[in-house]
């Protein structure tokens, strides 16, 4: 990119910004990049720029020395070119798409795709980024929801504002879930991660909306190095969407983002997630990498349940995990993974039960399509301790074409006698009777097949926030249009 | 020492040719697997490769009564003793004969170990339309101290014909000993096959186990793994289907007490279309052992109309017991059906209270139920003495004077 063209893409990013993020949390936003590459210097301006305290830099520093000693996984059953780690750009500004006229000007594909959707014209336009003062309304209701958080206590801003305003819980938990030297992926996030979400509940508090709700409003921006920090103190009750239905298009091709979900006594946390990232065009080409490490921890009493809806990315490495260490702590894990045309994904959960009386539920649905690969990955471990456990997995693949393929790897260790655990996984494809059989009614092949393999992630989308489970459903139809034949 | 140092030591003095040089030098280079290697995650020979063994075996004889002690009692026997074939039946239509070399390509260094140092084995070759009538026994005697065995067998069965085998390896050397025991099964068209390995040595014993079948169209073949004995087992089982219409049933029963170990590693790989598997393991953990259970499916693309089934289920019985289960699918076919199930838990306190409401003690009623529990595997063995034998350890293990065989 020539250098002019970047200084005005700059200038309209801050253009960009200073409108729209009035309301919004994102606070010091920088116009400037750093040049590529990685470095003990790179780790040090992008904490200096982010006017970090020295805790914060040590940490950084930290895992980037951890990082220089590790290798890239190749365990996960999927082939991509390695990206060059020193031909990534570490820090930049948020990146803002340009700010259209009206709808008309939208891309007409993505405008199908909202329409196939069904998203409704106001947020239609606020996704589409179409000029600001339309969108005043839904800013306007954004704010209210910011005055009833607080009313709470409830604490929801960016993590480099959490550095700022409460090192002290930032100090106290990040990394206490996944450590710097977790895996590769989770220690270059935590050396140059850029912004994320923190989100802290208060004692006995009930989040008054889903947090869900309040992203549909004030969408936050996903950066290249994200990273969520979740804590639900004694008590307290959350729901959290991250992601959305609607395609995301971003330049950046490798996605390292860290989730750390802190569920304190007796609480409960929903992580939901949809993702729906560029996948690559049909032969395979560009798409995006995305490599998340997301874990939770689960104190006495507590609840972890992840949900995720997973039909975009070239690459995904995925494994939504829950640490059930305290005594009758649940974990669940609810996925549906849609690979189409050359798509990979290696995903799935672990389970890694701990205290008395935990229990887990996992159920997994993968789909693949075209000439894509659909991997489940998931660990089940009992440890000696954890006496009267119990899990329950089902982990069910669709095949659709006779060019894709899928896979299921499922781990388990048992070390306690008075646990119970239970695996199932099938393999099956849709059968030619019960298409027919819906051909005869008068419905069509495409929508027959919509009908099936709805009916086959329900129990999935059943755990997804209302609205965005009417949202998940079409867009199984859009990631599988056209794969059969 | 330790084990690789005792191998090398032996192999300067052996006149080994170019390419099995060439194979032993590579096994060498990569040394016994680890449990960094995903195929040996949960498995590890650190004490094997640790201790020191006799590679150089006695040449001791044996008496009739003490084969016959360890005998199922079937009428045609393959006696080895200490690396030797001391005893072979006449059957009409089979030739048995002692070790013949052959290649495999095989990747694993531990079968490419037994390839490049074994001198020891049995060849049975069964000609074309032959139904042999009765099962054929081969008893593995060894009497060298801390030896260290390997036996490269090899079967080969003709078009339309039918075998029963049982396997026995027994140590009477009253020392640990090492086995590297590694079998070539080809099953041609049409042909029924059945293996049997009975896994019951003493207490000191180390089995490293390979079976590699390849099946031609319309051929059957089952192998059951009957794992009583032992202090760590090791047995890979790997199936490869070549032509249309095969079926290939595995079947195991590992019953362990003490300190044992046990992995059972399978390989179906479904190469070619219409074909079906079955694969039911079954685990029963007593004191301090560990058991693993490794099961993988392929699919390959042109494969339609697959029907594999797998199932692996385990009882922990008690607190210190061990399972690491590791069920795996791979598949690039959209017309199948491919299944697996695999549960961990323990017996049924109900079932139990029911028993002993009506008078039955703890230790029997418990046994009755791990008797039903195990039952699926061992009353299918087609060979009596083979299920009375299963019958009558299982007792044993479980401490009980039942009889089970109604």
């Amino acid at each position: 990119m020539s250098d002019i063209k970047k200084q005005s893409e700059d200038e309209l990013l801050e253009e960009v910004t200073s409108s729209e993020y009035k309301y919004g949390f994102t606070t010091d936003i920088e116009s400037d990049t750093i040049p590529k590459g990685l470095s003990e210097e790179v780790v040090r301006t992008i904490s200096a720029k982010k006017n970090e305290p020295e805790w914060m830099l040590e940490y950084r520093l930290n895992a980037y020395k951890a990082w220089l000693e590790m290798e890239e996984p190749n365990w996960a059953n999927v082939s991509y070119k390695k990206p060059n780690y020193q031909d990534v750009i570490y820090y930049s500004a948020p990146k803002q798409k340009p700010v259209l006229d009206s709808l008309d000007d939208l891309d007409p594909e993505m405008k199908r795709t909202f329409d196939k959707l069904g998203i409704s014209l106001e947020e239609q336009k606020r996704l589409a980024n179409v000029a600001v003062d339309i969108v005043m309304d839904s800013v306007s209701v954004a704010t209210s929801f910011k005055e009833t958080l607080a009313e709470k206590g409830i604490i929801f801003c960016s993590i480099s504002e959490a550095i700022q305003e409460h090192p002290e819980l930032v100090k106290k938990y990040l990394g206490t879930v996944v450590p710097v030297r977790d895996n590769f992926f989770s220690a270059l996030n935590s050396a140059v991660f850029s912004d994320g979400s923190f989100c802290y509940i208060p004692k006995g508090v009930q989040c008054p909306m889903e947090l869900s709700t309040y992203f549909r409003i004030n969408e936050a921006g996903t950066g290249q190095f994200e990273r969520t920090l979740l804590i639900a103190d004694e008590g307290s009750q959350v729901s959290y969407l991250e992601g959305c239905t609607a395609p995301m298009r971003d330049e950046n091709q490798l996605h390292a983002a860290v989730v750390e979900l802190i569920a304190l006594d007796s609480a409960d946390i929903k992580y939901s997630t949809v993702q729906n990232w560029y996948p690559g065009d049909k032969d395979g080409n560009g798409g995006v990498f995305n490599f998340v490490t997301k874990r939770g921890i689960c104190h006495k009493n507590a609840k972890i349940s992840w949900t995720q809806v997973e039909t975009g990315s070239a690459v995904t490495w995925k494994y939504p995990s829950c640490i059930l260490k305290g005594d009758n702590s649940i974990g669940e894990f609810f996925s549906v993974a849609v690979t189409n045309n050359k798509q990979q994904a290696d995903t799935g959960t672990k389970m890694v039960h701990l205290g008395k009386n935990t229990k887990s539920t996992i159920i997994a649905k993968g789909i693949s399509a075209g000439y894509s690969d659909g991997n489940y990955r998931g660990l089940v471990r009992i440890a000696k301790g954890a006496t009267n456990s119990r899990n329950f997995s089902q982990c069910d693949s669709l095949l659709m074409g006779d060019k894709c393929g899928s896979h299921t790897f499922p781990y388990i260790e048992v070390k306690n006698n008075s646990s119970q655990v239970e695996h199932e996984a099938t393999t099956s494809k849709i059968g030619e009777d019960q298409i027919f059989y819906c051909n005869q009614r008068g419905i069509g092949t495409e929508e027959a097949i919509a009908l099936i393999v709805n009916g086959y992630c329900k129990d999935v989308l059943n755990q997804l926030p209302m609205e965005f489970a009417v949202e998940a459903q079409k867009l199984l139809e859009i990631s599988l249009e056209g794969s059969v034949g | 020492m330790g084990l690789i140092d005792n191998l090398e030591k032996y192999a300067q003095h052996q006149n080994l040719s170019k390419d099995k040089r060439v194979m032993f030098d590579s096994f060498i280079k990569k040394g016994f697997p680890t449990t960094s290697d995903e195929e040996w995650k949960y498995t590890s020979l650190k004490k094997v490769v640790k201790s020191d063994y006799n590679l150089l075996l006695e040449h001791t004889e044996i008496e009739n009564s003490v084969i016959n002690k360890y005998s199922l009692g079937v009428e045609d026997k393959i006696v080895f003793v200490d690396g030797n074939l001391v005893y072979s039946p006449e059957i009409k239509g089979v030739h048995i004969s002692g070790f013949s070399d052959f290649d495999c390509r095989n990747n694993d260094v531990i079968s490419k170990l037994n390839s490049a140092l074994a001198k020891s084995g049995f060849t049975i070759v069964v000609e074309k339309n032959t139904v042999v009538e009765n099962p054929i026994e081969i008893l593995f005697f060894n009497l060298t101290k801390n030896s260290f065995s390997q036996y490269r067998n090899r079967i080969t069965v003709g078009e339309n014909s039918e075998i029963k085998i049982i396997e026995n390896i027994q140590d009477l050397s009253k020392s640990s000993t090492l086995v590297n025991h590694f079998t070539h099964v080809s099953c041609n068209k049409n042909t029924k096959v059945e293996y049997n390995k009975i896994q019951n040595n003493c207490k000191d014993s180390t089995l490293i186990d390979c079976m590699n079948i390849f099946q031609k169209q319309d051929s059957v073949c089952e192998v059951n793994t009957l794992i009583f004995g032992g202090d760590f087992t090791r047995n890979n089982l790997n199936f490869e289907q070549n032509g249309t219409n095969c079926e290939s049933n595995m079947n195991g029963i590992s019953l362990l007490d003490g300190n044992q170990f046990a992995d059972n590693h399978t390989f179906v790989d479904h190469k070619t279309a219409h074909c079906r598997s079955n694969e039911m393991y079954k685990g029963i953990y007593l004191g301090k052992s560990k058991g693993v259970f490794n099961g993988k499916i392929m699919v390959r693309q042109d494969a339609q109309k697959i029907d594999a089934f797998q199932s692996n289920n385990n009882l922990l019985l008690s607190d210190n017991s061990t399972i690491d289960s590791k069920p795996q699918l791979e598949i690039y076919a959209d017309d199948v059906k491919c299944s697996h199930g695999c549960t961990i838990g323990q017996l049924d306190n109900e079932a139990l209270f029911y028993m002993r409401s009506r008078g039955v003690g703890i230790s029997e009623a418990k046994a009755v139920l791990t008797y039903a529990f195990a039952s699926e595997v061992i009353e299918n063995l087609s060979i009596p003495e083979l299920k009375n034998l299963s019958q009558r350890l299982l007792a044993h293990k479980l401490g009980v004077d039942l009889d089970f065989s109604l």
